[in-house]
């Protein structure tokens, strides 16, 4: 009863919403026709799965996400580490360490235009000063590094964050029980309290996973789709479809495939974690 | 000797971090003429020109504009999204309702693309004439605030006894009473997390923002986008990073306010979630 209102809300936006999603897709539809779609079996997956910037898109997220996720956590899992020490006894120094994630990634993005031009920009002034030189970071070849390099710079406070909490929450009993025991500082951090923290760095990674697969902002920002759409995620992919190309159907299609593989992925996911949970009890 | 080498690492973190926004601070502070003989990271004779240009209102540049629609509808964003999951996380954290199904919707919400949703949203929009307006991009911003002020609210709300509930009833309280005059108080730190992390979320919010505005609704993340685009013959670098600086700045603030309850409140949505 006392959640009436929030499940009115989301069945309103999102409930309907899916409810067209999947009407869509299955209609031969343009803007002209929006409310009138015309039946049409499954054309729009037809054209979605025979496109190879579709499968581009994917294999853009897919890449993207891993990398920028093991990348993430990797670092953060050092810093957090490394730092702990210094943290705990400064708890201000973490604002600093904070402030990426308060930005908002469409900004960043813009910023690096500023960071990396070639003219005004610092880091390839810097080059040129140091080398004479300086790399393309935006063409073909290099535009997907830059971008993994950029968001991971923006996330690794999240995962830093995260770690230091799981850190600072193991009980100094146990690092005493161990030190005892005889354990030294390698086998303290790789026995004791890396496996203590292992199920916060399957959340880290989890999270870090989706949010580099569904990324759009930043992407968007720096380089839209890409030279020759090498950059387009499965976001930015769906946007142009539907904006750009007026593939309303196609658009549709894939955001219906998009959401499908996000489901099979909850659900195995939450099958794991279930089962992790049912063998550790 | 070890310290020192924490102090070093810390440094370079920080500044490696943050270096597109001390690049884009230092840049805005600088001339057109200046920034065209340097563009490195030190300013020779720094001036507030761009900032005199980005407050004042021209017909190229309304950026209050911009930052009254941002700061409308990240309030609606945030506060909605309380408004609504405040009686749900109390019925969920009460009682059994909404663990099997409700719950991990939402929560699993955090782990859905919105590209999705937001084609089929752009057309009901259209059809509602919600389209560039800021109580519709505020509506779709309650949506992606919902999942961690659901999760925030259900452990606050757990923590607290169900004593106090009973005792409460026996006292002839209501449902409704009990919810705001014994709970509401008591998980304030709760509320005021999740209105602050939610207007946050919604004020750095861009692809919503992209798609369901165009003129009279558009939010500072994507008006700063714009004037990169629209500023054709080549970007004024200093004005650019003067606007992106002041869009940034009210989150960056808050943030900075708030960072150990915003710390903590990542991590619970993290790890409950």
């Amino acid at each position: 009863m006392l959640a009436t209102p929030l499940v009115v809300f989301l069945l309103l936006f999102l409930g309907f919403p899916t409810i067209v999603d999947i009407v869509y897709s299955l209609s031969q539809v343009t803007f002209e026709t929006l409310r009138s779609p015309q039946l049409s079996g499954l054309g729009n997956y037809g054209d979605v799965l025979s496109d190879s910037g579709f499968w581009s898109a994917c294999w853009f997220s897919l890449r993207f996400g891993l990398l920028t996720a093991t990348a993430e956590c990797l670092i953060g899992l050092g810093l957090a580490i490394f730092l702990s020490p210094l943290l705990t006894k400064h708890s201000a120094l973490m604002a600093p360490l904070m402030l990426p994630l308060m930005v908002a990634p469409a900004m960043v993005g813009l910023m690096y235009r500023l960071v990396l031009h070639e003219f005004v920009g610092p880091v390839p002034y810097y080059l040129y000063m140091l080398f004479g030189n300086s790399p393309a970071f935006l063409d073909a070849g290099t535009a997907f590094w830059t971008l993994c390099v950029v968001e991971t710079l923006q996330w690794t406070p999240f995962a830093l964050l995260l770690f230091y909490t799981a850190y600072q929450a193991i009980p100094d009993e146990v690092r005493q029980a161990a030190q005892i025991d005889g354990a030294s500082n390698r086998q303290l951090l790789t026995r004791i309290e890396l496996p203590l923290m292992a199920p916060t760095i399957g959340v880290a990674a989890f999270i870090r996973f989706i949010d580099g697969f569904r990324v759009f902002d930043n992407v968007y920002t720096l380089v839209g789709s890409g030279p020759g759409g090498s950059t387009a995620s499965l976001s930015i992919y769906i946007y142009e479809a539907f904006f750009k190309e007026g593939a309303i159907g196609k658009a549709i299609a894939a955001s219906i495939l998009v959401f499908m593989a996000s489901f099979a992925g909850i659900v195995i996911i939450g099958w794991l974690a279930g089962r992790r949970r049912r063998a550790a009890a | 000797m070890i310290r020192a080498l924490r102090w070093i690492v810390y440094g370079l973190a920080v500044l490696a971090l943050n270096f597109p926004v001390i690049v884009t601070l230092v840049t805005s502070f600088k001339s057109g003429g200046e920034l065209s003989v340097n563009p490195g990271l030190w300013i020779s004779q720094p001036t507030i020109e761009n900032y005199l240009q980005v407050l004042t209102v021209s017909d190229r540049l309304n950026i209050y504009g911009y930052l009254a629609n941002s700061f409308i509808v990240a309030s609606i964003g945030a506060l909605l999204a309380i408004i609504l999951a405040f009686p749900a996380a109390y019925a969920v954290a009460r009682g059994d309702f909404g663990r099997k199904f409700l719950m991990p919707a939402i929560v699993n919400l955090r782990a859905v693309p919105l590209i999705i949703f937001a084609i089929p949203i752009y057309m009901m929009f259209q059809w509602l004439g919600l389209l560039d307006t800021q109580l519709g991009l505020g509506l779709i911003l309650t949506i992606v605030n919902l999942p961690l002020s659901i999760v925030v609210l259900v452990n606050a709300i757990a923590d607290l006894p169900i004593e106090l509930d009973e005792a409460a009833k026996i006292d002839g309280a209501g449902t409704f009473t009990i919810m705001f005059r014994i709970i509401r108080p008591l998980v304030r730190p709760a509320l005021v997390t999740c209105a602050i992390f939610g207007f946050i979320t919604a004020w750095n919010e861009f692809l919503f923002g992209l798609m369901l505005t165009t003129d009279k609704a558009v939010p500072v993340t994507v008006g700063a986008s714009f004037f990169f685009a629209a500023s054709g013959g080549g970007v004024q670098w200093g004005l650019a990073s003067a606007v992106m600086i002041v869009g940034a700045l009210p989150p960056a603030i808050l943030g900075l306010l708030m960072y150990r309850q915003i710390g903590g409140s990542m991590t619970a949505g993290a790890v409950k979630g």
